[in-house]
């Protein structure tokens, strides 16, 4: 088996598994165009966390800034939806690219601290100082104005779900190649020994610059595609408190792999779809889980399934082989 | 072939190193000569990793120049130190744990553009039997093998070595001694080393170290054979 066939089998057939369940379970289009969604602002979360070793209090933040991106321009200067999504994405690289030289400067708690910091004041700037344009806590709507896009018109959601899909494994496909590029090794490599990387001559501030701007890039995707998806957005995206859901979505799943955001995603929202129409307090569960997973399964449910699933399956086949073909 | 020559790859001079109000390092001055084996020596808190850490641009000098290939080294920053040929191995032997030896060594292959990895394997020939483990579960001496060879990728120019035989065990520190001869065959080599009798062996020049300062310099191979550094310590 080809290198290259390799390494996209995985996205593909995450991607492929995904179309099956939306056609055993057609009521679920929502719950899985939200998963694929949520997944990509989850893996923008794992860049800092589970490559980088960075904590953030403050991803919403950079999820609004697509969302809201993509809002303003779907809200008052264009109709294609298309469009918003490369303004979610520019917004996302922007803030990035001048956040990103102060705030990785900081280390550990500080870095996670100036992040929530970042994320209280961009509430404060949508909810009061944008009001005009961002309507505040009515926030903003806009799926009238949204036009048809070519070949396949996202604002039907059926329609938004293989967009969705699209946008995941293209996603899923760069973040395989990056997990095993250069780039990937350095920022795991970053994660647990920085100093000896400057010894080796890296120059990790950019290495760390790049990843906060993918992860960035990523939170702000996942905002635009939320904002394009509901037809509206309001303050709540960005608040502070819902910080830890996408911090423990990324521990739950795996940090650091290629697969474990999407696990994380499944088992955070798989939790909140099913146990919500029966307990009120869903958390709850969750909580049980991240225990479990701190105390028993620190390689998170991808992890777990690597190494219980993937990893006896190969060592079965191999053993297999070498019966059938003991030379 | 390196052969050792009077040009000075190496220039300390004068130089002065705080850490806040304490300061480490008085007027320290050395010399390294192209093709040189230099070793450090001196007692603990005598400021040989200070020196160290503050060549390879970890550490702010308080006044002094450093020169490496005749360039004012001084005021960069640790990578473009190394960047420009001069590496340093510190004393922690600490490797990318969680990464195989095969991606450690890629990581010293990607910041150098090296991908021959025939020389360093070369040295260390054990390491290619560990190219597929978790670096994290080798011993010490094969994490300083790798440490070295990582470091070595991009042909170096000079490499300074922290205590890179501390904590090993003798027929280690025998392989070490060994590589440390035919390394320096092509990269001039600064050592801080406890080993007298092994500093013996490889040193063509030997500074000694007291109190963060230059107590002596043995250049006479007759006086390092016989350790007359030993009395300064």
């Amino acid at each position: 088996m080809s290198k290259i066939f390799k390494g996209v089998l995985g996205p593909f057939l995450l991607i492929f598994l995904l179309l099956v369940a939306r056609f055993i379970f057609p009521h679920k289009v929502t719950f899985i165009t939200e998963l694929s969604i949520f997944t990509i602002y989850v893996m923008g979360n794992d860049i800092l966390y589970g490559y980088l070793g960075l904590v953030s209090f403050g991803q919403p933040f950079y999820l609004s800034v697509g969302a809201y991106s993509a809002a303003i321009y779907l809200a008052y200067l264009g109709h294609s939806p298309l469009v918003a999504l490369v303004a979610g994405i520019i917004s996302g690289f922007i803030v990035g690219m001048v956040l990103g030289p102060f705030f990785i400067r900081l280390r550990g708690d500080y870095f996670a601290l100036i992040n929530a910091a970042i994320c209280a004041i961009g509430l404060f700037i949508v909810e009061k100082l944008l009001i005009g344009i961002t309507r505040g806590d009515d926030g903003l709507w806009y799926r009238s104005r949204m036009g048809v896009t070519p070949i396949l018109d996202i604002r039907m959601p059926n329609n938004f779900f293989y967009f969705a899909l699209l946008i995941l494994l293209i996603i899923l496909l760069l973040y395989k190649f990056m997990d095993h590029s250069v780039l990937g090794v350095s920022f795991r490599a970053i994660r647990v020994n920085e100093r000896k990387m400057r010894f080796l001559g890296y120059d990790t501030f950019k290495i760390k610059w790049i990843g906060f701007s993918l992860a960035s890039i990523l939170s702000a995707i996942s905002g635009a595609l939320y904002a394009i998806n509901f037809g509206f957005v309001n303050p709540s995206l960005g608040e502070p408190s819902r910080a830890a859901e996408v911090l423990v979505a990324t521990l739950i799943g795996g940090a650091g792999t290629v697969y474990g955001p999407f696990f994380g995603a499944f088992g955070f929202l798989g939790i909140k779809d099913l146990v919500s129409k029966y307990i009120e307090r869903w958390e709850l569960f969750v909580g049980i889980l991240t225990i479990l997973v701190l105390f028993k399964f620190s390689k998170g449910i991808w992890g777990g399934v690597d190494f219980f699933i993937i990893e006896k399956l190969k060592t079965k086949i191999k053993s297999f082989k070498q019966k059938r073909y003991p030379i | 072939m390196l052969s050792k020559t009077n040009e000075k790859i190496l220039v300390v001079q004068n130089l002065n190193v705080s850490y806040q109000k304490l300061k480490v390092l008085f007027d320290v001055s050395i010399e390294v000569n192209t093709g040189e084996v230099v070793a450090i020596v001196g007692r603990n808190g005598a400021g040989k990793t200070t020196l160290f850490r503050t060549i390879a641009g970890f550490i702010k000098k308080d006044s002094g120049s450093i020169f490496f290939k005749s360039k004012d080294i001084g005021s960069l920053p640790a990578y473009e130190v190394a960047q420009l040929g001069l590496k340093y191995i510190p004393q922690d032997k600490q490797v990318f744990s969680d990464l195989e030896v095969r991606e450690n060594l890629e990581l010293g292959s990607y910041a150098t553009k090296d991908y021959n990895w025939d020389v360093v394997l070369e040295y260390f020939p054990k390491l290619k039997t560990l190219l597929k483990r978790k670096a994290g579960h080798l011993s010490g001496g094969e994490r300083q093998m790798l440490l070295i060879a990582m470091a070595l990728l991009g042909n170096p120019e000079l490499v300074l070595m922290d205590e890179p035989t501390e904590g090993l065990a003798p027929h280690v520190i025998n392989d070490l001694s060994h590589a440390f001869k035919e390394i320096n065959k092509k990269t001039t080599l600064v050592i801080i080393e406890q080993n007298l009798p092994l500093t013996a062996e490889i040193a063509n020049r030997v500074y000694s170290m007291k109190e963060g300062k230059i107590i002596a310099e043995t250049v006479d191979k007759d006086d390092i054979k016989k350790m007359v550094f030993e009395k300064y310590l």
